[in-house]
């Protein structure tokens, strides 16, 4: 039974190329050109799904992105599986595996058909609210169950073997769709030299274009569109891209567009080759051919397979060369659906009749169909279906729109394949996602794009313009005025000529009236992705919900990846009769991006694995890795964490690593601190502007601490500045400051005080940094060096120049340790050579390397802050016990001096820092844990503070920690409690933050 | 002179690492294929200073002559000759690239034809380095990497921008039909140098030395 629908000749398919796929484990064939539901329905797959609520079957309605039904999952593999797949949107590949999302176990035999038959009348909208929220504790287990039978898709399991990517694009004119306006409108636009781009989302150009019956220059319509591609394709601007669903009209007309660049090639993009691209476009101007979609009329099960949109029917026959029937009624408001009629004629297949809502009919294809023998039966609808999983009969009588009225009571014709239309609804989606609301159109029935906030034009069907002549004219009008208004000359060119028809209007019918009332009759499908029906709105509207908005969400008509694309323009009609309002009243929902489904891979783009995020790394990385480093993670920074030894864990390792540095020597890559050069006269003056401490006095060969304050007078950066020269400083920031640090400088320095004369620059990455701390650590250094150590030469906090294994260097005397050390800046080029003849001298000293895990430890032994670990911006100086390093006289008011006086940062019982010694010296207590001062009391308890800083100390050999406490300075010697999830209770006693070696004579020997 | 601290920073001799010096571009210079889309150098170890000084005051853009030979570009753009290019970088700041070894001799130089003038020079040389793209998808690349609109009717040859690139900021230069340079922080360069061969395998990459 091999593509029993499909039609001996004909169609835009090619016959010498069978392509093999597979549909729900059966094997099919089809041809290359089909899309996947070309194929199934040439192979007489009349159920491709079950439905969402009510699990009835399902088949394919439509021809391009408002399918509802043949919503599928593809994919042979579990890495491949792609959800939410459209079948009339995907190409046919070879191979191709395709499965129904729907239809649990199975979409043939399917329990919940049963209880969907059976139970269909007990579940109106709001069902699973009303049924299953009570006991609300059970929600989560009926939800589990509700979920699966409703299928809609799944995601893989498995990492995506293939590679998706953005491309940025920018052009003067954005052509949406490749229909008849849109070729029009970029060969206009084109022909000017404007930057062109046309997307369109079907596998070729052409639109509708490609199975019409009207003729261009007297010539097949799709011979005018290969040479108007032809002509675009000679335009070294024009870009031209197939497969690519505008998706998103974003502000600032950015919109996105998601190309499937593999995606008809197979599942798997061939290797090399970027299976989808995300385009980011910024278009000066964009012309909207979106084009219309046909409204499918609403009549009693117009949901069983067999029943379609009229012009589906011609596309599968016209391009693809499919009839998906053998005996077609045609039940339509408008001339234009005749064409099927007639195309099925042709095509040598039965026309049962054709059932004309609209009295007296006269349009030249009426006309037509009537010549050739067809019969047109007036006044009336196709108003009931019947059949289970595919048509086998309809009735069709006369009705009365107006009253909602049957007037006969019809008859019941053979059929397996009833078409309808109820006229077009233009493709408004894209216009509307920036909040344009779409304006009602009486004359044609329909809604139009409104009042535009962007730069975009409107042009074709989607304009409300149908006939094909003024399709083309008005695209090509658009493709003038774009790229007009985008600065280019534009002149308009010679259209193709066509054979004009009289054409009739059409009549407005939303829902076809049955014999029973809405409630009563069998079900009137209005939305078939959601299982909305006609009696469901109005059960909505009677139950309140008047505003459209609501009506959507407790119907879900239009939700989803629907996006109102098929049942909007009927749901809210029916919505608005009910409610005894007109359409425009009631108006639409909103639209919103994405037009249809984008894949989560093109959302990522080259943004995963090791490019998710930028690796920032030191000069010295190459050795640490080398050298067994675990690295952690500081800003995007990656440094040396610790350097186990094997067979060390964390605590031992940076247990040994603290102790080599307070008995002899260790070294740390600094490099990662921020580092800014400061020149100028007024540097000094703006270092006592924006640090809290005076800078005044520094001399050169100099270096101080300076604590940096927000305008609030809470701590924000610190770091080491010294004095290069008169006017030459060098500032060092918090590895994570670094950045912002500059950028404050340089806000302030514009904005504020831009009559000082200074300049500020970056050299954080040119300077290598290197740190030798520990008592060995001058014998060490004047091994390496010809710098003049002696302790007098060289002074605590005073800065030399010379050479460091062979290369200048600037070293500091400065120490985050507390221990005798020097960091060592060389030009990042030669670091690591000068870092390895350190690392060979100072094996005899028992060099040893630490990171950063040693570093936190060591200066918490000395009750050194850490910017954003012990503060956390509500922290003053005074609060850190750091009033020493405040300014209180200098002249100029300096960044936090008005700040930190305020009445609320003076009072006594702020938070302050302090440190903690446990009363059990082996418990360390967990950062962050919150501090009470009686552990007794009733929870909540009230909470006095929190642990910042928390470590087991080596060198002291026990715990130790630095944590903000309620007026903790005044509180020495006083206990803490910090209360434990797991029940358990640490005490500690406030201690002086300084640990070790409080009079500091470590550092300054 | 005795305001500001120059200090001879490069050693005469000596290893030197340049940012991408781990990836091994020599080698793979070597084993490079013809038939590739995109082409990528890297311009190592070259004397990169940073100028600040005010671009509206005759002295400034004299003495920059003086010691140059080169114009004070104008917003967006690069200069050049055969030893060095100059490149706007803000209203107030460019940078100048210099043959390596050579930047400080150029920074006293400069300092010498600036004197008694507000200014900064400052060597970052050890801090970043430059990438030349080309070849015919070079600016798909680019288009890839960095939302700039990076079509010649916006970026003719000569121009200079810093901009955003992939998730990270670097400064993109014209300098030929098809020749790009990428101005790329050394602590970034890892990073830059895996996206760019991310981004060019589908149009074949090649490695110059």
């Amino acid at each position: 039974m091999s593509q029993v629908n499909r039609l001996s000749q004909g169609g835009r398919i090619d016959r010498s190329q069978p392509l093999n796929f597979s549909f729900n484990g059966q094997t099919y064939q089809g041809f290359a050109g089909d899309t996947l539901a070309a194929a199934l329905l040439a192979n007489g797959v009349d159920v491709v799904g079950r439905s969402f609520k009510y699990s009835r079957p399902r088949g394919i309605v439509a021809a391009g992105a408002e399918e509802p039904n043949a919503v599928l999952q593809i994919g042979s593999t579990e890495a491949a599986q792609i959800p939410n797949v459209r079948a009339t949107q995907q190409a046919l590949y070879a191979g191709l595996v395709a499965s129904s999302v729907n239809g649990w176990p199975s979409v043939n035999t399917d329990l919940m058909g049963i209880l969907g038959k059976v139970g269909g009348g007990m579940m109106p909208p709001g069902f699973y609210y009303k049924t299953f929220m009570y006991p609300q504790n059970l929600w989560l287990t009926y939800e589990k169950y509700i979920r699966k039978a409703a299928g809609l898709g799944r995601a893989p399991k498995e990492n995506d073997p293939d590679s998706y990517d953005y491309l940025n694009q920018h052009c003067d004119v954005l052509v949406v769709g490749g229909g008849a306006a849109g070729l029009a409108a970029a060969l206009a636009a084109g022909r000017s030299g404007a930057r062109v781009i046309l997307a369109d989302e079907q596998e070729e150009f052409g639109g509708h274009l490609l199975d019409s019956r009207e003729t261009l220059d007297g010539k097949p319509a799709s011979d005018w569109v290969a040479k108007a591609l032809a002509e675009l394709a000679g335009m070294p601007e024009v870009t031209l891209l197939p497969r690519a669903t505008v998706h998103g009209y974003h502000d600032h007309n950015f919109l996105t567009i998601h190309q499937r660049l593999t995606d008809h090639l197979g599942e798997v993009a061939p290797i090399g080759q970027v299976r989808q691209r995300l385009h980011r476009v910024r278009a000066k101007r964009v012309v909207l051919a979106t084009g219309a979609h046909e409204r499918p009329l609403v009549y009693s099960n117009n949901d069983v397979p067999g029943n379609m949109l009229a012009g589906a029917v011609s596309t599968y026959v016209r391009r693809y060369g499919v009839a998906p029937g053998k005996r077609l009624l045609l039940s339509t408001t408008n001339d234009y659906a005749y064409r099927v009629a007639l195309d099925w004629l042709e095509a040598g297949l039965q026309v049962v009749a054709i059932a004309d809502a609209r009295a007296n009919p006269k349009g030249a294809w009426v006309e037509e169909a009537r010549a050739k023998g067809l019969r047109v039966i007036t006044g009336s609808a196709v108003i009931e279906t019947r059949g289970s999983k595919r048509v086998s009969a309809a009735r069709v009588a006369r009705i009365d729109p107006q009253a909602l009225k049957v007037r006969s009571p019809g008859d019941w014709l053979d059929c397996d394949l009833v078409a309808s239309s109820g006229g077009y609804s233009p493709v408004v989606h894209l216009a509307s996602h920036l909040g344009g609301k779409p304006v009602w159109r009486q004359d044609i029935l329909a809604f139009v794009p409104g009042e535009g906030f962007q730069q975009r034009l409107c042009a074709g069907a989607v304009n409300g313009v149908f006939a094909l002549g003024e399709v083309l004219a008005d695209g090509c009008a658009a493709g003038i005025k774009a790229a007009s208004e985008a600065g280019f000359a534009a002149a308009s060119g010679e259209l193709p000529k066509i054979f004009g028809r009289h054409e009739e209007p059409s009549l407005a019918l939303f829902q076809v009236p049955h014999d029973k009332s809405t409630a009563r009759a069998p079900k009137q499908f209005v939305d078939l992705q959601n299982d909305v029906t006609a009696a469901g709105i109005e059960l909505a509207t009677r139950e309140g919900f008047e505003s459209v908005e609501h009506v959507k969400r407790y119907t879900a008509l239009g939700f989803g990846t629907d996006q109102g694309k098929l049942g909007n323009i009927n749901g809210l009609a029916i919505a608005a009769r009910s409610l005894g309002i007109s359409i425009p009243e009631m108006g639409t929902t909103m639209f919103r991006p994405n037009y249809t489904p984008v894949t989560f891979g093109a959302v990522a783009g080259r943004h995963c694995g090791e490019l998710f995020e930028p690796k920032r790394y030191t000069a010295l990385h190459r050795w640490h890795l080398q050298n067994g480093a675990e690295f952690e993670d500081v800003g995007q920074w990656k440094r040396p964490w610790y350097f186990p030894k094997a067979g060390e864990d964390l605590h031992a390792a940076v247990g040994r690593e603290c102790l080599a540095v307070r008995d002899t020597v260790g070294i740390l890559d600094a490099s990662t601190l921020g580092k800014i050069d400061i020149q100028g006269p007024d540097a000094r003056e703006f270092l006592n502007r924006v640090y809290t401490n005076a800078w005044t006095k520094l001399d050169v060969g100099k270096a101080r601490y300076g604590l940096m304050c927000k305008e609030d007078g809470m701590v924000f950066d610190d770091g080491v500045t010294a004095c290069l020269a008169d006017n030459h400083f060098l500032m060092t920031t918090t590895t994570g400051g670094a950045a912002r640090v500059l950028e404050w400088l340089e806000i302030y320095h514009q904005t504020e005080w831009p009559e000082l004369k200074v300049y500020f620059t970056s050299v954080t990455d040119h300077w290598a940094t290197m740190t030798l701390s520990g008592p060995n650590s001058r014998k060490l250094l004047a091994e390496v060096t010809d710098i003049d150590l002696d302790k007098d030469a060289f002074p605590f906090m005073s800065w030399k120049e010379g050479q460091v294994g062979g290369v200048p260097a600037r070293v500091f005397r400065i120490s985050f340790t507390g221990e005798l050390s020097y960091e060592v800046n060389v030009q990042a080029d030669y670091a690591l050579g000068v870092w390895e003849k350190i690392v060979a001298a100072g094996q005899k000293h028992g060099l040893t390397p630490y990171g950063t895990e040693t570093m936190h430890v060591l200066r918490a032994e000395k009750g050194f802050i850490i910017v954003g670990q012990d503060t956390d911006g509500s922290v003053t100086p005074d609060d850190l016990g750091m009033g020493w390093c405040v300014g209180r006289t200098k002249p100029f008011s300096w960044i936090g001096w008005r700040g930190m006086n305020r009445e609320d940062c003076l009072k006594e019982n702020r938070k302050q820092l302090v440190g903690l010694k446990p009363v059990d010296p082996n418990k360390v207590l967990p950062e962050g844990a919150q501090l009470v001062f009686d552990p007794k009391q009733s929870i909540p308890m009230t909470m006095v503070g929190h642990v910042t800083s928390s470590y087991m100390s080596a060198a002291m050999n026990y715990s130790f920690a630095m944590a903000l406490v309620k007026g903790g300075l005044k509180r020495i010697g006083e206990r803490v409690f910090a209360p434990l999830v797991d029940g358990s209770v640490i005490e500690a006693e406030i201690v002086s933050p300084v640990f070790y070696d409080p009079k500091g004579d470590r550092q300054n020997v | 002179m005795s305001n500001v601290n120059v200090y001879k920073q490069r050693p005469d001799s000596g290893r030197a690492e340049s940012p991408l010096f781990h990836a091994g571009l020599d080698e793979l210079a070597r084993k490079g294929k013809n038939s590739a889309g995109v082409t990528l150098r890297e311009k190592k170890l070259l004397g990169h200073l940073t100028l600040r000084g005010d671009a509206s005051d005759p002295d400034f853009a004299g003495g920059v002559h003086k010691a140059l030979g080169l114009e004070l570009p104008v917003a967006l753009t690069l200069v050049a000759n055969a030893d060095a290019s100059l490149q706007w970088l803000g209203p107030d700041e460019w940078l100048l690239i210099v043959p390596g070894g050579s930047e400080f001799a150029t920074e006293q130089r400069l300092r010498e034809a600036l004197a008694g003038q507000h200014v900064s020079l400052v060597n970052v040389s050890g801090g970043q380095t430059i990438l030349e793209l080309a070849g015919p998808k070079a600016r798909e690349v680019l288009m890839k990497s960095s939302s700039y609109d990076v079509h010649p009717s916006n970026f003719p040859v000569g121009k200079a921008v810093g901009t955003v690139f992939a998730k990270s900021q670097l400064v993109i230069r014209r300098t030929g039909e098809e020749t790009w340079e990428l101005l790329v922080r050394r602590s970034f360069a890892d990073y830059i140098w895996l996206w760019l061969q991310d981004a060019s395998a589908e149009y074949g990459l090649a490695i110059k030395a």
